[in-house]
């Protein structure tokens, strides 16, 4: 085997994509979270530094993969902190950098909001006055923007009748709890390389995760056919959901409209920090039972803050929605879910959307409702877990499921049943991008070889590796005899995106059919996959997703009392993968989705004050490092004849809840993440006060 | 941005002399490149100490300890001398960030920086370490309070360089304690350093506010200078009751002042034991 480019040093990343004569760009951001801007003074800057202005992209519409609520710069209103105003480009980096310190933005400060729950108020400062939904491919699940509001999606599940249910059951728990922002922190941050060429076409050469969709709205933004945009996408290293949709790509695209020349753009780290996040949440959930242990009634609000402007936030907080109901039987079932505008940097796909912030709350209610019927967790969820056939509360009938099995798994795992005192279990399942469509094209290349056509990203994931390995035993040769270049998209078919665990499980089936072809015909083949779905967004009926992913955990914690911090003895992770291509990229992607649940659980956080992020760096911004992780076990979960079940992020939603859950079996009641020691050692202090009975009256400060 | 690489301390005197203010000491340059990544400080030109040998020497002359100011914190975690004489030191310099770091991170830069947020401060400062500061004025030593003057500030001229750190002989015993909130390379809640020997105890908080800090007045206790089990306690109180901490990203000022109390209490227990 030929040793990794990755390994070697010899990979070359969209940082590392130069185009001749190109000129580097920087930014010029807003200093303030929302403000009026008054003038930008470009007096300052060196002669032969070309400065884009908001005049000069007056003419391009607004843009955004959901909503159309950006413009290419912010022009004379500044929504977030790090709001871009202005972009320079000059003959090497240092010297964009220094020319942009030399631009001066005189903004007048307007008040801001924070909080997606204030930003709700009819008295908040409204940021986009006006709200539209793009015709982006993104934007295909019936977008409801409430006019006039922050609200720039709304969607609801309604299934039963929640007001019976809660009044025939016998118990009934609530909480309300919060996530925080969280940074993504890939090693390689954005890098784009674009240029106009001679005959009018757009190339740009980018680290993204949605080159078709990046392609659409480019196309879209410069009114231009989208077959005379071109997206080349090198390996990235690391992205986790921050490189999709458009981030820099149309600064730069206008940057070299306007100069006549290629343009690089590189962000630095503090940058990063004000790119692209993940969404904070507020999850308010009721949950009833009988006095057996069946759930009767659930029924949760969903708070998802999508910053400044919308990027994928509707999706985001539809997903936080429909993973809402859990992995359980449930008669009776409602959910409303909000996207809503803050003042804060846009926040967007981030490993697990959605699904995390609701996964945390709703396993958090299932042990607060097993201690108040004194049954234990792991009854409880045996008792009420889908199973083969049941309705879920969108309408679809289960298939393929295992949840059964893999709750064993992770109670086996820590001796759960013969003392679960310091132990927390969980149980999830997330949804796969649906609709979906994945297609790929092989041929024959050479002498003994092939080439794989497709728009699967390499995200440090492994895609390429898993392609060739399915390709390879399609084909009968080695998987050395497969050649997958990077995405282009003038020569690759129409993929959706590299996103939501699906590309193994979507571009994997569409080569299935490719190689088929391609054995008949000789010389090439063609393959497509299409899944049909999607949810009305007023009631939430339809096909969330085509497959669930699956998995559950358990941890067991010990906790030192007076300092609040918590020790893990063991997080393990089953997860559900079907059946497993790629052995080894597939215990890296558990491994890695739980190391960053694991910082998600016990200290990722984004710090913000008045809309300033106060932590952009990886020294204030902590994640797990190799000796934070050591507790962390895995196992993946195959049956004979399942399908592929994607699982890029499965592993990280159960982490948090099972180590809160092992918090809770102590009496350390949390319900906002992260849990960290100071807010541990406040719960232990509210231990010492007595009993609560609503998460609601625990509220920290 | 121009870069100065003297071969030799004469060299390098004389350009921190002519330069003064305009010219930025770099030593391993992990702070320093936080700063300058992040855009805080922008220095017109560097002085690289990284060729001066004179500065990299690790000898011990009548019981004390001489660190050059270019030893890095990897060389003093595992040094067999400071291992024997001056465990706490070497305890304090192996739990900083991560071994890439202390490769490089050399003891004057960390001292020079004056980083609230690190370890080897309060460490020097229990055991009573003085820096030698040499200039045009001649050589001046100093201690550890008198170094660091708040946050990011030191008492080092701008025509000084900090080039040794002399440590006297380790009292008997000696414990050091470093409190992490978050991640194991994260900076410090919390540090505490506590010795006690035949001057008696010391006990030095840091990371918990602008400079160590040390309250020299509490820390009486008994003839044997550890007192009983309570008067530990009591006077781990009294340290947490006299602090007045800041709150940053890995603790409010509430939380560090009950981390304190603890931590202080925790540092006597192992000194007593």
């Amino acid at each position: 085997m030929t040793p990794d480019p990755r390994a070697t040093g010899a990979q070359r990343y969209s940082v590392d994509a130069d185009m001749p004569g190109q000129l580097h760009a920087a930014l010029v951001r807003s200093t303030v979270a929302h403000g009026v801007v008054r003038s930008i003074d470009t007096s300052a800057v060196p002669p032969g530094t070309a400065v884009l202005v908001a005049q000069d992209v007056a003419d391009l519409p607004l843009y955004g993969c959901q909503i159309a609520d950006q413009r290419v710069l912010a022009g004379d209103r500044v929504r977030f902190a790090g709001d871009v105003v202005a972009a320079v480009a000059a003959p090497t980096a240092a010297e964009a950098r220094a020319a942009a310190q030399a631009v001066l933005v005189d903004i007048d400060e307007l008040p801001g909001v924070f909080d997606a729950l204030e930003a709700t108020r009819e008295d908040a400062p409204l940021l986009h006055e006006s709200l539209s939904v793009s015709d982006n491919e993104a934007a295909y699940f019936g977008i409801r923007p409430v006019r006039g509001t922050n609200i720039c999606h709304r969607f609801r599940i309604r299934h039963g009748d929640v007001d019976a249910g809660f009044a025939g059951a016998a118990v009934v728990v609530e909480g309300t709890f919060r996530t925080p922002s969280a940074a993504h922190a890939p090693m390689e941050p954005h890098a784009t390389v674009g240029r106009f060429t001679d005959d009018g076409r757009l190339e740009i050469v980018t680290g993204t995760q949605t080159p078709f969709n990046l392609r659409m709205e480019l196309a879209a933004l410069f009114g231009m056919d989208e077959e005379d945009v071109r997206v080349v996408v090198p390996p990235m290293g690391g992205s986790f959901g921050a490189k999709t949709f458009t981030r820099i790509e149309a600064i730069v695209a206008a940057l070299a409209r306007k100069t006549g020349r290629p343009i690089k753009l590189v962000l630095d780290r503090t940058e990063e920090f004000v790119t692209l996040n993940r969404h904070p949440s507020i999850v308010q959930v009721r949950l009833g039972a009988t006095a057996q242990g069946d759930l009767v009634a659930k029924a949760v609000t969903c708070w998802a803050d999508t910053g400044a402007y919308a990027d994928c936030g509707p999706g985001v907080a539809q997903k936080m929605g429909f993973a809402a109901p859990g992995p359980y039987r449930l008669p009776h079932c409602s959910v409303d879910a909000y996207a809503v505008y803050t003042n804060t940097p846009p926040n967007g796909a981030y490993r697990g959307y959605g699904a995390m912030q609701s996964i945390w709350a709703s396993e958090r209610t299932m042990d607060m409702l097993a201690a108040k019927l004194g049954m234990s967790p792991l009854d409880l969820r045996r008792r009420n877990l889908l199973r083969d056939g049941d309705i879920y509360p969108t309408g679809e009938t289960m298939h393929d499921t295992c949840f059964a099995e893999l709750l064993e798994r992770a109670a086996t795992a820590v001796d759960y049943e013969a003392d679960p005192t310091g132990k927390g279990l969980s149980l999830i399942m997330k949804g796969m991008q649906t609709p979906s469509r994945a297609a790929i094209a092989v041929e024959r290349e050479g002498e003994d070889g092939y080439v794989v056509r497709c728009a699967t990203t390499e995200i440090g994931q492994g895609s390429r590796r898993t392609l060739q390995l399915l390709a390879a035993e399609q084909l009968g040769c080695r998987p050395e005899q497969i050649r997958v270049p990077d995405p282009d998209t003038d020569r690759v078919p129409f993929d959706t995106r590299t996103t939501s665990s699906r590309s193994t499980a979507m571009m994997g089936r569409a080569l299935v059919v490719a190689c088929a072809a391609l054995l008949e015909d000789g010389r090439r083949g063609y393959g497509e996959i299409s899944e049909p779905g999607g949810l009305d967004p007023d009631t939430g009926q339809g096909i969330a997703s085509s497959h669930w992913h699956q998995a559950a955990a358990a941890a067991e914690v010990s906790v030192d009392e007076e300092t609040g911090v918590v020790r893990l003895a063991r997080v393990h992770c089953p997860v559900y993968a079907g059946r497993v291509v790629n052995a080894p990229g597939a215990d890296l992607q558990n491994e890695g989705a739980m190391f960053m649940g694991l910082g998600t659980a016990l200290f990722e956080a984004i710090d913000f004050s008045q809309g300033q992020v106060t932590n952009a760096n990886l020294s204030d911004y902590n994640i797990p490092t190799a000796e934070d992780v050591g507790a962390c076990t895995h196992e993946l979960v195959e049956r004979e004849g399942a399908p592929i079940h994607g699982l890029g992020e499965t592993a990280l939603p159960p982490v948090p809840p099972a180590i809160g859950n092992a918090l809770a079996s102590l009496g350390i009641e949390l319900y906002d993440l992260p849990m960290t020691s100071e807010r541990v050692l406040a719960a232990i202090d509210r231990r010492a006060a007595g009993p609560v009975d609503a998460a609601l009256e625990a509220r920290e400060s | 941005m121009r870069w100065h690489a003297p071969a030799d301390l004469e060299e390098a005197l004389l350009l921190r002399a002519v330069h003064g203010d305009e010219i930025t000491v770099h030593a391993g340059g992990t702070f320093l490149g936080i700063l300058m990544n992040q855009g805080l400080i922008a220095p017109p030109a560097l002085l690289s100490l990284g060729r001066v040998a004179e500065l990299r020497g690790v000898t011990i002359v009548d019981g004390w300890l001489r660190l050059g100011a270019m030893v890095t914190h990897l060389e003093i975690e595992r040094h067999p001398q400071i291992r024997s004489g001056w465990p706490l030191l070497a305890r304090a310099f192996s739990v900083v960030a991560s071994r890439r770091v202390r490769a490089v991170a050399t003891v004057g830069g960390v001292l020079a920086d004056a980083d609230y947020a690190s370890d080897p401060p309060a460490a020097m400062s229990a055991l009573g370490a003085q820096a030698v500061l040499r200039g045009p004025r001649g050589d001046r030593s100093v201690s550890m309070e008198q170094l660091i003057l708040g946050y990011y500030t030191t008492c080092i001229e701008p025509d000084e360089l900090l080039v040794e750190v002399r440590v006297p002989p380790a009292p008997a015993h000696g414990v050091y304690r470093k409190f992490l909130s978050r991640s194991s390379e994260d900076r410090p809640c919390v540090t505490v350093a506590a010795v006690r020997g035949d001057g008696g105890l010391a006990v030095v908080v840091g990371a918990v506010a602008e400079r160590p800090q040390r309250f020299d007045d509490l820390c009486g206790l008994d003839a044997d200078g550890l007192g009983d089990a309570r008067q530990r306690r009591e006077l781990a109180e009294a340290y947490a009751a006299r602090l007045e901490p800041i709150s940053d990203v890995r603790g409010s000022a509430a939380y560090r002042r009950r981390i304190c109390a603890v931590e202080v209490r925790r540092a006597l227990e192992a000194l007593a034991a």
